[in-house]
């Protein structure tokens, strides 16, 4: 944020940082074994569509895409629009691997279209704990940060601070906690 | 609304004068009692704006959906998630105040939250939280203290003229404090026009930075002006309830429309929806 953002204002939304989502495979083992969590085989990316027609058509683009690397993996993928206007691309797979490979793609080629300020998060779902575990990645801040919903609109702050300092070595935890967006309504 | 604000501003000038001419402090106490003040304002500019407005911080289990929304919201553009607060009237309308994105608060009325879709709501706060982002608190606090500054200095400048260099004085020119008088109310004009002048100025920044969040400029184009037709049908009492948290407001609430646009802190709603429609161009959406 410089200063001619704040002296005119901003001019544009900003864009995903460095894609970081692998770190997730590599820190899956440390789940398992440690924690007992294991890939529930769904994960999801959101997104805010503009639907201007660019977009439109780059977003078929990237539809056609997803689906052909769905195909090699042998992914199923569904789509999604909750009643706050975004989009969802919901993933199912065994392979945290391949979930995490297309949430990759859809990142990546969105961006590529010069849509990349669009792009919100992706969420992955863990069992083992006595609730569903979940990984939210941030586009925008390039990190994750756990979510453990234990109830209609309660988070289990305890459970996620102990899996942040379980797994701060392994994975880019978000360390500001107030960027640890909810996301209730994931369709997982 | 204009009236309001050049009474406050000429209490301001007359507080000024007396205490330099009658107490006789001097320009540096003067000076640390300008910058206390702008200081003060900068540093609570979240709590006391709250507090002004008698607005409440609600948690997440008090409006888990307005909680939703922010936080997604935040998350696009990229901003810690702010104190969200709820007013209690029936004025369709929203605030944001904080001297920092990390020290924010973000309020809306009830009235805005019963009245509008949920889009239109979520362009609102889209357009508050533009506010944070473009640091608007700090913009103007930091506008007012310069005004403050000049017209302060303007007055001692006169002084020091006026006084000094011996006996030339003329005594048979107009009084000393009328000149004191006439010149601070001319700087204190100047910069009334200037910082209105900004102040609409980043209304359309954040109208922009709205449609940038939302990718869809007509919502809050709909929503504004649902708010402003609702402004004038709602009765005055409430109008006039809600009136001293004006330029905070994403539309003033006002009782009578009676100053140009010179003088108006935020620019008129024509205005501002012909800019969004154009941004709404320049994203390739069709627009009705």
């Amino acid at each position: 944020m410089g200063l001619r953002d704040i002296l005119s204002g901003r001019k544009k939304l900003p864009g995903p940082k460095d894609d970081r989502l692998f770190a997730l495979t590599t820190a899956a083992v440390t789940l398992q074994v440690e924690l007992g969590l294991t890939c529930a085989g769904a994960a999801a990316i959101t997104f805010k569509p503009q639907s201007s027609g660019e977009f439109r058509s780059a977003f078929d683009d990237v539809d056609k895409l997803l689906d052909a690397v769905a195909q090699q993996s042998g992914s199923t993928i569904d789509r999604k629009s909750d009643d706050y206007g975004y989009d969802w691309i919901v993933v199912h797979d065994p392979q945290l691997e391949d979930l995490v490979g297309t949430a990759h793609t859809l990142a990546s080629e969105l961006t590529a279209q010069g849509f990349g300020e669009q792009l919100l998060a992706a969420i992955f779902k863990f069992d083992g704990g006595t609730n569903p575990v979940y990984w939210i990645y941030g586009f925008k801040r390039g990190s994750f940060w756990p979510f453990v919903p234990s109830g209609k609109d309660e988070r289990d702050n305890a459970t996620e601070l102990e899996l942040k300092a379980k797994l701060e070595h392994e994975l880019p935890i978000e360390p500001d906690l107030t960027r640890w967006l909810a996301l209730f309504d994931a369709p997982l | 609304m204009l009236l309001t604000s050049g009474l406050l501003g000429l209490l301001y000038v007359v507080f000024a004068i007396v205490l330099f001419q009658v107490l006789n402090v001097g320009l540096a106490p003067m000076l640390v009692i300008v910058i206390g003040i702008a200081l003060f304002q900068f540093y609570t500019s979240d709590k006391l704006a709250l507090a002004a407005a008698g607005a409440k911080v609600v948690s997440r289990e008090d409006a888990p959906q307005l909680h939703d929304m922010v936080e997604r919201l935040c998350g696009m553009a990229d901003l810690p998630k702010p104190k969200i607060a709820i007013m209690n009237t029936p004025v369709p309308n929203a605030f944001a105040t904080g001297r920092s994105p990390k020290h924010a608060a973000v309020c809306v009325t009830t009235g805005l939250w019963e009245r509008l879709e949920p889009k239109e709501v979520e362009g609102v706060l889209a357009h508050e939280l533009s506010h944070i982002a473009n640091r608007d608190v700090l913009v103007m606090t930091v506008a007012s203290f310069f005004a403050m500054l000049a017209a302060m200095l303007t007055r001692f400048g006169l002084y020091a003229g006026m006084w000094g260099g011996g006996g030339r004085r003329d005594n048979n020119g107009p009084p000393v404090w009328l000149i004191i008088f006439a010149v601070s109310i001319l700087v204190y004009a100047i910069s009334f026009v200037l910082i209105r002048t900004i102040s609409r100025y980043r209304e359309y920044a954040a109208d922009r930075g709205s449609a940038l969040i939302t990718g869809a400029p007509e919502y809050l184009m709909s929503a504004l002006q649902k708010i402003s037709s609702q402004m004038t049908l709602i009765p005055n009492r409430d109008l006039r309830q809600v009136e001293g948290m004006n330029a905070f407001f994403i539309i003033p609430a006002k009782v009578k429309t009676f100053s140009s646009e010179l003088f108006m802190d935020h620019p008129p709603i024509e205005k501002r929806l012909a800019a969004l429609a154009e941004i709404a161009r320049e994203m390739g959406r069709p627009v009705a």
